[in-house]
């Protein structure tokens, strides 16, 4: 599997979300001026061909195409392991993010992930397609500006507004339930990689009512954490992923260690639906809804007040 | 050195470094926690980390290193070839590729006893191959050669199966299986591997008196009742149980083997036999100091065991291999 199509936002170098957020601010700022006018050039300008290469574009990219507009999706977006939307997958056909894949498609537009497939968006710009990158270091504040973006790229803006709003108001829902009482999570990958600051799942844990251990720790990004530190830490709740029907690796291994099994108190399980949070997409309003359920549930607010 | 004294004071070193190994972690743990972690159960955490964590490291360090080193006498006596050590010969390499065979083509599913059962097959295989080479050619060369074609097409085989798994995780342990390391093991690696290298130990220790015969060449220690098949056999079964566990728990660990023998033969009267015990006890030593050492060097992210053994094994090869064409072995 080429590196760059996993959908690792924290792999990804630091991107600081408010130019992007300006960047889409630029798109939509004629919505401002005249929604009528807007309209019309946005009919007009949208692409009627458009291929995703990234496992996180697609999900945008499938959430809102006009039926017909979206040629193709990466082949990771069918893996039911990694992509929320794995059924929605199989109605599109799949591409492997080759430039050579998107030269015969000749789609209008391409979106990928910023880093993902570097010397294929290059060759790309440089045969003339027009690649719209998104970035991946992402929190839940920053996803309903994406949803927009691509929105915005594929001429649905209405329907962009729809969920973005959607994903809004369940997140600030989901915020307003939560109290002091904090319970110390860690999300634990294979070979022993824990999600730290500055990460998708640091910011859903933050919003689902949970501490983050490996941040607090002093983890940036995704980064190896002992299976030492994990037993002297002593956290609620370990969120480790599924690994369902998954080939084997040893990494697999790391996160069912009989030393963290043998933790007395501590909730370790899957937890959030598989790839919930993997891409910086709507379905990362489930992994909250999910998270905050089982916060209310170890640790409920009422006994707090 | 009288072969009791030499034996006391390698044990006691092992044991040292045992201890030492213990004390070694990411957890600050501080003596008495560890000591009450260990034995009288101090606090949960201090007993998880200390039970869970680095016993089982310490202890599979400490097999294993004992296996790496009697491994590399017997195969250097028997063979009469100052060369010979499992890494280098392919032993190791093989047994990586049939663990890896077996384990990520989920044959198994994803049981953990696929691996030391691949790795017996492969290991195996591989001291097979290596005998029959060694009867048909007695030169020292040829057997080296063909253990760099074994362990280079080994090394590649594992990197095309690793490569080739649905599992984008699975690539990342290229390096585990080629450069070894004991992070993140736990009990049931040596519950697994334990008794498997135990027997290998046995029966190379069975093998003793016909390798010191055979030091006399092969016909002499034929007319003085050595029984040539049933020391290949002891042989090829001891060193493929304990080297295939070794290698399914742990990777592959080169040149303990070579090392430990070339530097401890010396303080022995040279017999091959005396030198299996002392070169098992010091290839332990040796291996438990290598992985503190692959521990303190990088705390966060660790170094593979492996590379360190090979820093320090790979020079000491080289000298061997001038050495041996100055002496013209």
């Amino acid at each position: 599997m080429p590196s760059g199509t996993v959908p690792r936002q924290e792999r990804i170098p630091k991107n600081p979300p408010l130019k992007r957020l300006r960047k889409s601010g630029r798109i939509l700022c004629p919505v401002a001026f005249s929604a009528l006018l807007f309209a019309a050039f946005a009919h007009a300008a949208s692409p009627a061909r458009v291929m995703s290469l990234n496992l996180c574009t697609d999900q945008l990219a499938m959430a809102l195409a006009a039926p017909g507009q979206l040629i193709s999706v990466s082949f990771l977006a069918r893996d039911p392991g990694l992509s929320p939307m794995h059924e929605e997958a199989r109605a599109y056909p799949v591409n492997r993010g080759l430039a050579e894949e998107v030269f015969l498609a000749r789609p209008d537009l391409v979106v990928t992930g910023t880093y993902s497939l570097h010397n294929t968006t290059g060759l790309l710009k440089r045969l003339g397609f027009r690649v719209e990158e998104f970035g991946f270091v992402q929190t839940v504040g920053t996803i309903p500006g994406e949803i927009r973006r691509m929105g915005a790229l594929l001429g649905r803006e209405r329907q962009a507004e729809a969920i973005a709003d959607r994903f809004e108001t369940e997140l600030a829902r989901i915020e307003a339930e939560q109290c002091d009482v904090r319970p110390m999570a860690l999300a634990y990958d294979q070979n022993g990689v824990a999600l730290g600051a500055g990460t998708l799942a640091d910011s859903v844990l933050a919003a689902a009512g949970f501490r983050n251990m490996a941040a607090e720790e002093g983890l940036q990004g995704m980064a190896p954490f002992p299976v030492e530190s994990v037993v002297s830490g002593r956290p609620d709740v370990i969120i480790t992923s599924s690994g369902d029907g998954e080939a084997p690796s040893l990494g697999a291994f790391v996160p069912r260690h009989p030393a963290i099994l043998a933790l007395k108190g501590a909730r370790i399980g899957a937890f959030v639906p598989p790839g919930a949070w993997s891409c910086g997409g709507p379905a990362v309003i489930d992994a909250v809804k999910a998270l905050a359920r089982l916060r209310q549930e170890i640790a409920p607010c009422e006994v707090a007040r | 050195m009288k072969p009791l004294v030499l034996n006391t004071l390698l044990a006691l070193l092992a044991l040292a470094l045992f201890l030492a190994s213990l004390g070694v972690g990411p957890a600050e743990l501080g003596l008495s926690e560890s000591l009450a972690g260990l034995f009288a159960g101090g606090s949960e955490a201090a007993e998880i980390i200390m039970r869970e964590i680095r016993l089982p490291r310490a202890l599979l360090g400490l097999a294993i290193g004992f296996t790496l080193g009697i491994s590399g006498a017997v195969l250097q006596g028997f063979l009469r070839n100052p060369l010979a050590e499992p890494g280098i010969v392919g032993v190791s390499a093989m047994a990586a590729f049939c663990a890896v065979a077996v384990f990520y083509s989920g044959l198994a599913g994803s049981s953990l006893y696929a691996l030391p059962a691949g790795a017996l097959v492969g290991a195996l295989a591989a001291v097979l191959i290596l005998m029959a080479l060694a009867a048909r050619s007695g030169s020292t060369l040829t057997l080296i050669l063909a253990g760099v074609a074994l362990s280079s097409l080994s090394g590649a085989l594992t990197s095309l199966v690793l490569n080739l798994s649905p599992n984008p995780f699975a690539s990342y342990e290229i390096i585990f299986w080629l450069l070894g390391s004991l992070k993140d093991r736990s009990m049931e690696h040596v519950v697994l591997a334990l008794p498997l290298m135990a027997a290998g130990w046995l029966l190379i220790a069975l093998s003793g008196r016909a390798i010191d015969a055979l030091s006399l060449g092969e016909e002499a220690a034929q007319s003085l009742g050595i029984h040539m098949a049933r020391t290949r056999l002891l042989i090829i079964a001891g060193v493929a149980l304990c080297v295939g566990a070794a290698t399914a728990v742990a990777g592959t660990i080169g040149f303990v083997g070579l090392v430990v023998p070339h530097l401890i033969r010396p303080l022995t009267n040279r017999m091959p036999s005396v030198l299996l015990l002392p070169a098992g006890l010091g290839g332990a030593g040796l291996l438990l100091a290598a992985d503190i050492a692959a521990r303190l060097v990088l705390p966060a992210g660790e170094l593979n065991v492996g590379v360190l053994t090979a820093l320090i094994g790979a020079p000491f090869f080289l000298w061997l291999v001038v050495r041996s064409r100055r002496e013209a072995f």
